[in-house]
């Protein structure tokens, strides 16, 4: 089996990798895949919340760095789905309790039986972050529509192109398309214009999000929440298929184009 | 008599017909300038001067004037092609103007935040300065991409070393020791390259003529 090991990172914190980690995996374990979901912000441990396993966690990923107890037995199974596993950070422990070379090990082991190994990376630059891409061969960066974590996009990229990622792509998160029609804040075409790298997916703003965080229920469980709409897609083209990507409202391009046009033409 | 009209949102039309000699016209062209709108900054002007015969020197001093207040000439109406004061003026491109350096280094990706390039001679790359990052050159710096970051040319004190851009929207400008930024505010985008050299002491951004 051919798994792909996969960072979901941006520099900035609170834009949302551990959002966009808990839907993602939960979306492709939605579609049969088996996933786990690796919680790497240690000292700062959000992901088995957002997933509502809190309660359910016993050792977390120093306790198998450490040998305190078999990785089987921190894997904690989702309450949902099946084939969909996390395995905890440590909430008690600093960021450098778990080496990038530990972190390899680690990874190498669940690649014998995930197809998909979703890696959640704390904010920063630091150790944290070296830890999180250390074993991941792909990595996604989330940005909402700011110059400030446009800005830190950009240097997570170029950090990652220099660690040998060769395409890292973007999901552009929280994004306010009536905002942004109006000018008041970026669009898609400003972000892909600083960053030139692949859209892998626009993800709207959307209040369920808050809902779904607090429910511990993945917002791609509901069919009626377009961020869950936008994830669900974003998991299928993760899986090679070719969806169009979700640019939140009703497309009106028309009226776009030519918005553009006046703009072009000053 | 109305002699400054707006053509189009971005264009003026500037009437100096009535101005005999080229000081006249100078002259004429500061005044009806000195209360235009700052607004108007990025526009294109064409000046007409009638029946006269300018040189491309004239021509240059008419582009400052107009820089100083934000403008770019378009046209300049006069009888036929400008008159040439010297062979040494015909194609005397900005970039046969700039200073000669031996060594130059060509960068064939974009820079993005937190990179940053240090070079004793030229630069030139093939590629964006994302905001955030930054080049440092003792030479010319040549951008076929879009600098938004910060650029210094000349950093060894050389006042001629000039920053060309495809497009220029740095966050700051500097060459030798001088130091510039866009105005605050609405930021005006000009789809063309340009180029941004010392002249009398200032930094100024001048559209790129090749
Ligand atoms: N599309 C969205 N619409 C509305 N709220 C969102 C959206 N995405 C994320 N949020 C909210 O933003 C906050 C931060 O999200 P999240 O915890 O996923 O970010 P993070 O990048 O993991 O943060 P950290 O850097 O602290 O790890 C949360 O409160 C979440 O509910
Ligand atoms: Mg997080």
């Amino acid at each position: 089996m051919e798994s792909k090991v996969i960072v979901i990172t941006s520099g900035k914190g609170g834009v949302g990798k551990t959002t966009t980690t808990a839907n993602i995996g939960t979306a492709l374990a939605m579609m049969g895949k088996k996933v786990v979901l690796l919680d790497t912000d240690i000292g700062l441990r959000n992901l088995d919340v957002v997933m509502g396993l809190e309660n359910r966690i016993v050792f977390d990923i120093v306790d198998v760095v450490n040998n305190n107890c078999k990785l089987q037995q921190a894997l904690t199974k989702d309450k949902r789905y099946e084939g969909l596993y996390l395995l905890p950070a440590a909430q008690t422990k600093e960021k450098t309790a778990v080496s990038p070379h530990q972190m390899k090990n680690l990874i190498n082991e669940l690649k014998k039986e995930f197809e998909f190994i979703l890696v959640d990376c704390p904010a920063g630059i630091e150790q944290g972050f070296r830890n999180a891409i250390a074993g991941a061969d792909e990595a996604v960066v989330v940005a909402t529509p700011e110059i400030s974590s446009v800005r830190d996009a950009d240097r997570i990229i170029g950090l990652l192109e220099a660690s040998g990622f060769r395409e890292p792509k973007l999901i552009i998160n929280r994004l306010r398309s009536k905002m942004a029609k109006r000018g008041d804040m970026m669009d898609i075409d400003d972000i892909l214009d600083i960053l030139s790298i692949e859209l892998l997916g626009v993800v709207p703003e959307d209040e369920y999000i808050v809902v779904s965080t607090n429910r511990g229920e993945p917002a791609v469980t509901d069919t009626v929440s377009k961020a869950g709409a936008a994830y669900r897609r974003v998991a299928r083209r993760i899986t090679g298929q070719d969806v169009e990507i979700y640019t939140g409202e009703e497309t009106s391009s028309l009226v776009n184009r030519f918005m553009k046009m006046v703009k072009l033409a000053r | 008599m109305a002699t400054i009209s707006a053509l189009k949102k971005k264009e003026l039309y500037i009437d100096l017909r009535k101005y005999a000699s080229f000081a006249d016209i100078k002259n004429g062209l500061t005044e009806k300038l000195t209360n235009i709108s700052t607004k108007r900054g990025g526009s294109q002007v064409t000046i007409d001067i009638g029946e006269k015969k300018v040189t491309t020197k004239q021509i240059r001093e008419i582009e400052d004037i107009l820089l100083d207040y934000g403008l770019y000439l378009k046209e300049l109406r006069a009888i036929g092609p400008p008159a040439l004061a010297n062979e040494e003026e015909i194609e005397a491109t900005v970039f046969e103007e700039m200073p000669d350096y031996e060594d130059t280094i060509l960068i064939r990706k974009s820079l993005r935040s937190g990179q940053k390039i240090l070079a004793d001679g030229n630069v030139v790359i093939l590629g964006d300065i994302n905001p955030g990052a930054e080049i440092v050159a003792g030479g010319n710096i040549l951008v076929m991409g879009c600098l938004r970051g910060v650029a210094h040319a000349g950093v060894f004190g050389d006042e001629e070393a000039i920053i060309a851009a495809y497009r220029l929207i740095p966050t700051q400008i500097r060459i030798a020791s001088h130091i510039t930024r866009p105005p605050d505010g609405e930021t005006i985008v000009v789809k063309t390259p340009e180029l941004a050299r010392i002249r009398a002491g200032k930094v100024i951004i001048e559209k790129l003529k090749i």
